[in-house]
């Protein structure tokens, strides 16, 4: 048993079985560390809300056990809900009610009322960047503002535990941005720990102190983005050639290099190279010897993705737009 | 602060903020019982001249009770409709997820299902005396017949939010509204139970909501039978719609 006062967030034999379909939680185990970071990264419908929505005290698990802040999550509910603050995604806001209003009804849930109701719902507004839209129905509010009221609703009652579900989706990139920078300064200067779900490679890259992958229900990895870079280890090279007849024997001059890998694209030859230092040299001079000529040629250092793809044999969906973003990718011409 | 008194407090602000700001809401709360209002103790006031009608305070002051105790249960219902569509919007989960203890979203409803109902039963009472109804009771008999129509609009709230914490869906408002208006029609609504006839009157005879409305029709003419019974009657029906409404909710914390 955990001590009350501690922010940390454990798991042991996590499932969850929905009648007449799979099960969408398998057999999780994870500790999250108090004040840590920890970015929950997986497909759509790879169990991160399910599970989410176990830790918040939402669903009970059919098997298995949690504790949150140190209190079982299905014995203990009242006191688990009192120390932690959600923002999910199916956690509707009231379209008769303003943003304030709905800052009044969540803090009058937590008991918190008269002066100090106010005090905090003024710091909270101001935090997320809608003092001015306060006072208008969230039926006007756009995307980017109901998930910035989502997250001041979850952080009225200062919880010491923070559940963010897919947090960003849908947000444009100043409003991402934002977001983060906000969980951060809450890990960082308030201590709060955080669990985040995400479809988004860049987002568990950046923010995360910890990484868990999950896929089908069952956690496939998890570490910091280093360790499970560093666990894929090597660069891949893929190279396009330019024609495709040689095709056969780019893969043979590729292949002395490290072991062949899909999911790239279409007439494309990848290996994850077997050497851990560059050796992009050596590569051209032997396409150059066996005479085959390039149209491209890239070498893409590992990623968050490289480790779902290692893990999972596919890549992480949705991810494409982030991974055009992330600068790790550094395209080379032969 | 108490946990279940802070979430309910939250809850049935929530729940009357809604009501009272928006005309969608409240319009028909009120417009549905001065219609009954006016459609029975107007438009069937001759009724009142068959023999054997011997109701002291005249046919308004009868059809006053019943729509008074109609409106208090269907208050119920109508907060039963609002459950169903916070599930469906999601909004539920908000309350369940920021709410320490859930009992308090029960209460929360409850109490916002009471003063929902004393808003509809000040206007149609209001109404009632601009239409001259006659009173025959006196004070104490005119607060037993508000209490036993408060205690019907809280049998009607939990009897509505079990329905919908199992369903979780408008689909399942037929399921709340069918029993409450068969049970509220099916009881001597147009005459005594002693001039009803045939089926109707066997059915009415069992119908646990005919003694509270011949109790309520007592308290008015200020000449009270089945006072006791009517209360035992409306306790019965809250202890066995309140464990109703808590297995609801802990249905609905299992579906998650």
């Amino acid at each position: 048993m955990k001590s009350p006062l501690d922010n940390s967030i454990e798991a042991h034999g996590l499932v969850r079985e929905f009648k007449k379909g799979p099960r969408a939680v398998d057999g999780i185990d994870l500790r999250v560390e108090a004040g840590e970071i920890y970015g929950f990264l997986g497909p759509n419908g790879a169990g991160k809300s399910t599970t989410v929505h176990i830790l918040t005290t939402l669903l009970p698990p059919t098997a298995g056990t949690a504790t949150v802040a140190g209190y079982d999550v299905v014995k203990e509910g009242p006191k688990v809900r009192k120390a932690i603050g959600a923002a999910l995604q199916e956690a509707a806001l009231d379209p008769f009610l303003t943003g304030r209003e709905h800052l009044r009804l969540q803090t009058a849930m937590h008991g918190i009322t008269g002066d100090e109701r106010q005090r905090r719902s003024d710091e909270l507004l101001t935090r997320v960047g809608l003092t001015e839209a306060a006072d208008r129905k969230i039926k006007g509010y756009s995307g980017g503002m109901k998930r910035r009221l989502d997250l001041a609703l979850a952080l009225v009652h200062r919880p010491r535990i923070l559940f963010l579900d897919e947090p960003t989706t849908g947000l444009d990139i100043q409003s991402r941005t934002a977001l983060w920078a906000e969980v951060g300064r809450l890990a960082k200067e308030e201590g709060v720990t955080v669990f985040l779900t995400t479809q988004y490679l860049e987002e568990a890259d950046v923010l995360a102190d910890r990484v868990g992958i999950i896929d089908h229900g069952k956690l496939v990895a998890q570490g910091t983005p280093e360790q499970l870079k560093a666990e894929i280890a090597c660069s891949t090279v893929e190279a396009v050639p330019a024609e495709s007849a040689q095709r056969g024997a780019l893969a043979s001059v590729l292949e002395q290099f490290g072991e062949q890998t899909t999911g790239f694209g279409p007439g494309s030859v990848a290996v994850q190279l077997a050497d851990s230092d560059g050796n992009l040299a050596e590569i051209v001079r032997a396409l150059d010897g066996a005479g085959v000529v390039l149209s491209q040629l890239q070498i893409h250092e590992p990623t968050l993705d490289d480790v779902f793809l290692a893990k999972t044999g596919r890549h992480l969906e949705g991810s494409g737009d982030e991974q055009e973003q992330e600068q790790e990718h550094e395209p080379a011409r032969a | 602060m108490n946990d279940t008194v802070a979430v309910a407090r939250g809850v049935s602000w929530r729940v009357l903020h809604t009501f009272f700001t928006n005309p969608a809401f409240l319009l028909p709360s009120l417009a549905f019982p001065l219609f009954f209002f006016t459609a029975f103790a107007g438009g069937l006031s001759r009724v009142s001249q068959i023999p054997g009608f011997d109701f002291p305070t005249g046919y308004t002051a009868f059809q006053f009770v019943f729509v008074l105790l109609q409106s208090a249960a269907f208050a119920g219902v109508f907060t039963g409709f609002g459950i169903a569509r916070d599930f469906e919007s999601g909004f539920m989960r908000r309350l369940m997820l920021a709410a320490p203890n859930r009992s308090g979203i029960l209460l929360g409803y409850s109490f916002s299902a009471l003063v929902r109902w004393l808003t509809v039963a000040s206007v149609v009472t209001a109404v009632a005396l601009l239409a001259r109804m006659k009173i025959g009771g006196g004070g104490v008999d005119l607060f037993a017949l508000y209490t036993l129509a408060l205690l019907l609009n809280l049998a009607g709230t939990l009897w509505a939010t079990g329905v919908a914490m199992r369903l979780r869906t408008q689909q399942a408002a037929p399921v709340m509204q069918m029993p409450v208006f068969l049970l509220l029609f099916f009881a001597p609504v147009y005459v005594p139970l002693d001039l009803l006839q045939g089926w109707i009157h066997g059915v009415a005879s069992v119908n646990p909501i005919t003694p509270l409305l011949e109790a309520g029709r007592g308290f008015i003419s200020g000449a009270p039978e089945l006072a006791l019974a009517s209360f035992a009657i409306a306790a019965g029906l809250i202890a066995g719609f309140c464990f109703w409404a808590v297995r609801g909710l802990r249905s609905a914390e299992a579906a998650g």
